[in-house]
């Protein structure tokens, strides 16, 4: 991958770069509390998106995958279905995504368009799509209590699936060509030759803040064994379920889930839309069929179902990308205190104690 | 780049004819407004589903119960919920959405040379119905047919004039039986569960090189089942269909999941031995 070097101050540049070339972009920025968000940089708020700062709850997903969507309309005319697709193809730019919510766009990838069928409002969506990663090296702002990138092999620095990586290094920033089109970039001026300093530089700064992460979930990759042999217990899945409000907020901020249900709606006297809405699998109706029927009654069957579809290796073969990218959105949310973290921290000690031995 | 098709796109179904089958279940008759659509659509396995659209009220996965062999196409619903409801509504001229045929069907090409036996319990003879006649119209490619089938009253067995016929023809044991009788009913054949219909004098089940299509309510099935594993089927031997929550067909919406399964993929059809360990019950 080719790299330049750019001042501090030209990381604006970047971004005005890419609205010249006709991206609407966006980027994080601060609200008055704690509060961070993405929003889409205007000429009015273009000098206030940081660089460094807590990482939005709201996860960039609804840029490829929205919240809610619109399918299709259909109106009846003289006894006729006229049935048309309702498409969206915004050219953007999302500046100053974290490594592990790259990964979860690449996730997504692997899901919509992976898979036997090939998802075409998302590909519309993905197609225009220019990722401007920023790598966490702010262990005060970039790096929460939650956040286990790490573990999860997805950062703090992202490998691949980005156009455009930047870099902090005090003075200066480094700028990554993930692709073609951002390797296109480098053509403006402001991106000068590099020297072996600064990839030493990088590798210094990569070393240290790794040493800041505080969530360790070292024992993720045993509970993907566990998970996928069945070894976990059902009074495990119990307790995580007793913990489990069922407000569905995990798979709302979830970078990485992708589960929705689809619902139509009348517009007009003659004419209704088809929308589809993120769904939640923590939630009793997902799986209730007509009649009244559901086969996932407990709640902590659904626990389980979500930690299952994110840690079973048989869905990460299958994808061939994990659907849990470290990002701690779960953890930081969960009033029942059963984020991935902690998920993994129970079937750790649970699995620990039915180790022990009896001496008679 | 090759042109993605959109999987979630219906296109116009109209409604020919409705015929009554039992109390809450209907059948409809349709094709596809579009000509190419319905040769395109005709290509369907036994086995396989379609998605049915009430727009303005939604979407929902049903069975396939023609064989492709047949000329028409058509669905038998059960008004259960607000979309088999919109649809039991509808009259013959009326305009629906419909795509498909979704879901991996059964692999009736490799069970030629097998004895095929069908065990159905109430509604769930009609996903087996498309097996059944494709199996029967493709005669000389199978070994011994054998159908058993059991509703819990005369009143609730389904499509009445095809058991008849079935009970009539050569080359084809068909069984029939209901788990009880109300006192205006005239029924002359067997009482008891489907798996009663097994230890009746004369009837001899072949095992070996023989398919299990089972299909029908839960406790039904886990019964039968056990049945079958007495007699000696193997477990790979034994293939059902199973359905679940749907809204999209295509692997995408993530309601249908059964353990490592998706319903609408990897299914509707397992057999006995991955159902066994799809990792969660079904």
């Amino acid at each position: 991958m080719k790299a330049r070097i750019l001042d501090r101050a030209d990381v604006l540049k970047v971004a005005d770069l890419l609205r010249e070339q006709g991206y609407e972009v966006i980027a994080p920025f601060r609200g008055r509390g704690r509060d961070t968000f993405f929003e889409t940089i205007t000429e009015e708020n273009r000098k206030r998106f940081d660089l460094h700062l807590p990482n939005p709850y709201y996860p960039p997903k609804r840029f490829v995958f929205p919240h809610m969507e619109r399918l299709l309309t259909v109106q009846k005319k003289n006894g006729d279905l006229l049935i048309e697709p309702i498409y969206k193809e915004t050219k953007r730019a999302l500046f100053g995504v974290r490594s592990c919510d790259v990964a979860g766009i690449y996730h997504l990838d692997r899901f919509y368009l992976g898979r036997d069928f090939r998802d075409i409002y998302y590909e519309k969506r993905r197609r225009n799509l220019f990722i401007v990663n920023v790598v966490c090296t702010d262990p005060g702002e970039d790096i929460n209590n939650e956040c286990f990138c790490m573990c999860a092999d997805t950062g703090p620095a992202a490998r691949d699936h980005f156009d455009l990586q930047l870099m902090d290094l005090g003075d200066e920033i480094m700028a990554v060509a993930g692709t073609a089109a951002g390797e296109a970039l480098f053509d403006h001026a402001m991106f000068k030759k590099g020297t072996h300093a600064h990839q030493e530089k990088r590798a210094a700064i990569l070393n240290d803040v790794r040493r800041h992460f505080k969530t360790t979930t070292s024992w993720f990759s045993a509970t993907v064994r566990y998970v996928s042999q069945g070894g976990v217990l059902e009074k495990t899945w119990e307790e995580i379920g007793n913990r489990c409000l069922e407000c569905g907020g995990c798979t709302y901020v979830c970078p990485a889930c992708t589960c929705f249900t689809v619902s139509d709606r009348q517009t007009g006297p003659d004419e209704i839309e088809r929308v589809r809405i993120w769904d939640a699998c923590a939630l009793a109706g997902f799986t209730r069929m007509a009649g009244g029927h559901n086969p996932r009654r407990a709640v902590h069957d659904r626990r389980n179902r979500r930690f299952f579809r994110k840690l079973a290796h048989y869905f990460i073969q299958r994808e061939l990308s994990m659907a849990c990218v470290g990002c701690g959105r779960c953890a930081a949310v969960c009033h029942g205190d059963v984020g991935m973290p902690s998920v993994v921290e129970m079937v750790r000690r649970a699995t620990t104690e039915s180790d022990t031995h009896e001496a008679n | 780049m090759r042109q993605t098709e959109n999987i979630y796109l219906p296109k116009t179904a109209i409604l020919d004819r409705v015929t009554d089958e039992i109390a809450e279940v209907k059948t409809f008759y349709w094709h596809f407004e579009d000509e190419a659509a319905q040769k395109a659509f005709k290509k369907f396995r036994p086995g396989q589903f379609a998605q049915v659209s009430l727009f303005g009220v939604g979407e929902f996965p049903t069975s396939l119960p023609p064989s492709p062999t047949e000329d028409q196409t058509f669905f038998t619903v059960r008004s259960v919920g607000s979309c088999t409801s919109a649809l039991h509504r509808l009259k013959p001229g009326d305009k629906f959405g419909v795509r498909g045929p979704y879901g991996n069907g059964f692999p009736m090409e490799a069970y030629e040379g097998k004895n095929l036996v069908f065990v159905a319990g109430g509604i769930g003879l009609i996903p087996l119905r498309s097996c059944i006649v494709y199996a029967l119209n493709n005669r000389d490619k199978y070994g011994r047919i054998q159908i058993y089938c059991g509703s819990k009253t005369p009143s609730e067995l389904m499509y009445v004039a095809n058991l008849r016929e079935w009970e009539q023809a050569t080359g084809v044991e068909c069984r029939l039986t209901v788990d009880r009788t109300c006192p205006t009913d005239v029924w002359t054949g067997n009482i008891g569960v489907v798996g009663s219909l097994f230890k009746q004098a004369g009837v001899q089940i072949p095992v070996d090189n023989t398919i299990a299509f089972v299909c029908g309510p839960p406790v039904m099935f886990r019964f039968v089942i056990k049945d079958l594993l007495d007699l000696g089927f193997e477990e790979r031997a034994i293939v059902s269909t199973l359905e679940r929550y749907m809204k999209c067909g295509v692997g995408k919406c993530g309601h249908c999941c059964i353990g490592v399964a998706y319903v609408c993929t990897d299914g509707p059809v397992f057999t006995y031995e991955q159902i066994k360990r799809l990792g969660e019950d079904i």
